[in-house]
């Protein structure tokens, strides 16, 4: 070989070898020691201050957010429970809430979390100046009365009965350190205080923000609980579920929290990663929009709308959308409540699932001859003149809503109805739906477990008000208007006996399941992968994520 | 010299400013870039206000371009629509060099490969390795990004899976706890070493092509006859008198490849989860924030037209005969 060839080749020899080295060695010192570990975020947080329109988030208070404690906490079974506080009603006439801190909560720079930050809190998230994104239940408080340094009364304009939800989303912020600053500009990159040190109250405290790559936590010794056992959390933000998979294949991560996409079925069966899963908060459903905008007048009929309904097998589609992700995931049958609440949920909406098609078929041949429709030669039903057909949308590039739009096209023409795919990009779609300018939409609504709001999606359009500045019904965008619907729904929102507010809410479902403005079909889940050496690691498929108790976690 | 190319510069402008004008108005009217914030009933409606007011969102478009023009030349470009704590052009100072770090050394190893197999295939024309070549060039050119980029991610995958070593990274830019000077750039280096490797195959495969073409065109040509009657070495006559001639048309390729990639190899960064100019542009195309969007395109039409220049000036210094008026 001529020399300078062989210096060449020698060269790239010694390069190679020392990356294989280097490599090595780093994948060595990249497994989870006994005291970190690194998380791939799916998304990456736009900024860190959650409050914010700009960096509201669910990652946002799943990463960096576990710094700022909640008074409350959402347990995996949606219900509430005590966090850095409690909560208690101390009248319903005006309806006025004590709330109560821990005493020994404290922020990471050593002051007290105290009845002054609470107070600052709600200033701050009502105050028109900053771009807080949902002031939502916290508008609803006409004053604030502190009691002690630990505890403050508040007391509520109208009675407002998701209080426990509220207290359960809304972190404290600390006064001292953002009193007279620009709220829609501070916390962007960082929690810091005046004198530049990291604010926490929570079981981690945020040590570094790099932008682009990752977000680190470090234990908060301050924590008013037990104290967290894993000295750093490290969030890797890796966007694309591939690449996601690929990383906690080759242990680049040690655990990730996907959305339902079908390659996650290959992680199934990797030895030394464990997957959870969940039925999550959002909501797949079908809006039906009965009024001006569709493209036919039968959709302002319930009948039609009902025989839609039963020609769809909505659990023979889950079944094929999930058939190796989640083979038992079932149904939903409730437009408010969650499976996992039980005591409240009620399948109002199980009477449209028949199993065998030929019965299917057969009950919507039932409904189209009770009102005179006839079928075509392309085996579509006529009613009147107008054809039993309409346009189904979705997000386009969404794999699986596109896949059940197939499904149930498919299901809805053996049934004859037919279903014209009108699917758009979300950016396109979504101020259509918005201007209701469809027939049906498959989209999810995402739910705090708590039915509050329900009115704005199904109530009446009301007009508005100073008490209702958003007007009722303002996101009904289906033409849908039931008084009973709306009414009961109003008044499960000032119901503060949790039965009374359960059965109003439930008599609103099951008018709704006979008019059927909404088709529900499944709560998407939600899959924790994390390698089996992890413990504490516990799937809160509520709003509250995957890192709702970052102080239980143990590296192996 | 000077006078071309500050003639060149001059030019641009215009150009520059066109593409504005054609970008910012077809982003600002394909809709409302918050309605999908309009959808959650529990957005506050006074936030809603705050935005579209700060933004001049009710304003003609007309109007609204004019802000942009007032932010771009006295703001650095201004913050992005739902962040105003965040500065736009402090992204850019953050995203524009990882996209350099990966496309230089993509493209001068794709360079370096790709020039010197279209020259040896020139020169062994129909022979086993120039078929082999061209057969891998196609293949090349076949090949979609994504795809080539997701084999190469699971083959490192499923290396370290079996044993336990780690080769390269299949994701991101740096790791935890990097270290600095040698070690941050080993570290840095096993991060871009399979993107700038689905890069650079891709790469390998046009140039090679492009020089093969090129190089097959002057080797039968007079002047390279004439060196070889004149006695010289074959390597001289290769290197010196055809090669450089030859390189004309790669030079071409290769400075519109370096212009267009500082916009960022938008599916390999977004793959390989590398912060650069192209996840940074797709975010903000799918936000419609219409500001990040022309940011991004000022400093990518800027980049495409002074790499159009260095190949111009390029043009001159590999090929004597060409003056510049």
């Amino acid at each position: 070989m001529h020399r300078s060839h062989f210096r060449l080749v020698l060269g790239v020899l010694v390069a190679v070898t020392s990356l294989i080295v280097a490599g090595a060695a780093g994948g060595a010192s990249k497994k989870s020691s006994a005291g970190s570990m690194t998380f791939g975020a799916e998304q990456e947080p736009p900024c860190l201050n959650g409050f914010t329109s700009g960096c509201n988030n669910t990652w946002t208070s799943w990463t960096a957010g576990i710094a700022l404690a909640n008074p409350l906490i959402v347990m995996p079974d949606f219900s509430t429970k005590p966090f850095m506080g409690n909560v208690k009603v101390l009248s319903k006439k005006p309806f006025t809430i004590l709330v109560t801190l821990k005493k020994n909560a404290k922020w990471s720079d050593g002051k007290q979390v105290s009845a002054d930050d609470l107070i600052f809190t709600w200033k701050t998230i009502v105050d028109p100046k900053w771009d807080i994104a949902s002031r939502s239940g916290w508008d609803s408080v006409g004053r604030a009365v502190k009691v002690n340094a630990k505890a403050v009364k508040f007391v509520f304009k109208t009675p407002y009965a998701p209080y426990r939800t509220l207290l359960a989303t809304t972190s404290i912020l600390p006064q001292h350190a953002l009193v007279g600053a620009d709220f829609n500009t501070i916390w962007d990159n960082n929690y810091n205080n005046k004198a530049g040190q990291t604010m926490a109250s929570g079981p981690y405290k945020l040590q570094s923000y790099t932008k682009g790559q990752s977000i680190v936590m470090v234990r908060n010794s301050s924590f008013f609980g037990k104290r967290p056992t894993l000295d750093k959390i490290t969030f890797l933000f890796r966007t694309n579920t591939d690449t996601e998979i690929q990383a906690i294949r080759g242990g680049e991560v040690d655990a990730i929290y996907p959305q339902p996409q079908l390659q996650l079925a290959q992680l199934r069966g990797q030895s030394g990663l464990r997957v959870q899963t969940n039925a999550g908060t959002q909501i797949e459903h079908i809006d039906i929009n009965t009024g001006a905008g569709n493209s036919t007048p039968l959709l302002g009929q319930a009948w039609f709308r009902q025989a839609i309904a039963y020609s769809l097998d909505r659990q023979g589609m889950v079944k094929q959308l999930f058939a190796t992700l989640n083979p038992g995931l079932v149904i939903d049958n409730n437009l408010s409540y969650f499976k996992a609440q039980k005591g409240s949920y009620v399948p109002h909406f199980a009477k449209y699932q028949i199993n065998s098609k030929a019965k299917r078929i057969a009950k919507v041949a039932a409904i189209m001859k009770a009102h005179n429709c006839t079928k075509g030669g392309d085996g579509i039903y006529s009613c009147g003149g107008e054809k039993a057909s309409v346009r189904l949308g979705t997000t386009s590039g969404n794999k699986l809503r596109e896949l059940a739009v197939e499904i149930m096209q498919a299901q809805a023409k053996d049934a004859g109805i037919e279903f014209r795919a009108d699917s758009q990009p979300s950016r396109l779609f979504f101020p259509r739906i918005a201007t209701n300018k469809y027939d049906l939409a498959l989209f999810a609504w995402v739910g705090t477990g708590d039915p509050a709001g329900q009115v704005d999606i199904y109530g009446c359009a009301d007009a508005k008000s100073s008490d209702n500045p958003q007007g009722y019904g303002g996101s009904n965008w289906k033409g849908y208007c039931n008084p009973k619907v709306t009414n009961a729904l109003k008044a499960s929102d000032a119901a503060l006996d949790p039965r009374t507010r359960i059965k109003l809410v439930n008599a609103a479902d099951a008018q709704m399941a006979k008019d059927l403005p909404t088709i529900p079909l499944y709560q998407k889940p939600t899959y924790f992968v994390f390698k089996t050496s992890l413990k504490g690691l516990v799937d809160n498929p509520t709003l509250q994520g995957p890192t709702w108790n970052t102080q239980n976690w143990k590296a192996g | 010299m000077v006078t071309y190319i500050v003639r060149r510069l001059l030019y641009s402008i215009p150009v520059l400013f066109a593409a504005s004008v054609l970008i910012f108005f077809s982003v600002t009217a394909v809709g409302d870039p918050l309605a999908q914030l309009r959808q959650n009933p529990l957005f506050s409606q006074q936030t809603m206000h705050n935005i579209e007011k700060r933004n001049h969102l009710n304003d003609p478009i007309t109007t609204q371009y004019a802000y942009w023009v007032k932010d771009a030349l006295t703001n650095k470009f201004g913050s992005p629509l739902l962040q105003p704590g965040t500065k736009i052009w402090d992204d850019l100072k953050r995203v524009i060099p990882h996209t350099l770090q990966l496309v230089l050394l993509a493209e001068i190893l794709a360079l370096l490969v790709g020039v010197s197999i279209g020259v040896y295939s020139a020169i062994r024309q129909y022979s086993i390795f120039d078929y082999t070549a061209t057969t891998f060039s196609f293949l090349g050119f076949a090949m979609p990004v994504f795809w080539l980029a997701l084999m190469l991610q699971i083959l490192f995958t499923n290396i370290f899976i079996k044993w336990h070593v780690r080769i390269f990274y299949t994701s991101g830019l740096s790791s935890q706890d990097a270290g600095t000077g040698i070690h941050f750039w080993i570290d840095r280096l096993q991060h871009l070493a399979i993107p700038a490797m689905t890069l650079m195959l891709l790469s390998i495969a046009q140039y090679g092509r492009f020089m093969r073409a090129s190089m097959l065109e002057v080797i039968n040509s007079d002047y390279v006859r004439t060196a070889r009657a004149k006695g010289l070495p074959e390597r001289t006559v290769t290197l010196k008198h055809a090669l450089r001639n030859a390189l004309i048309p790669v030079v071409t390729i290769s400075a519109l490849n370096f212009g267009a990639l500082i916009g960022g190899a938008v599916i390999t960064e977004s793959i390989f989860q590398l912060d650069g100019m192209g996840p940074y542009f797709l975010n903000a195309l799918l936000n419609q924030d219409a500001y990040v969007v022309m940011a991004w395109l000022m400093v990518t039409a800027t980049a495409v037209v002074i790499f159009n220049l260095i190949a111009d000036v390029l043009y001159g210094y590999i090929d004597p005969r060409i003056r510049y008026d």
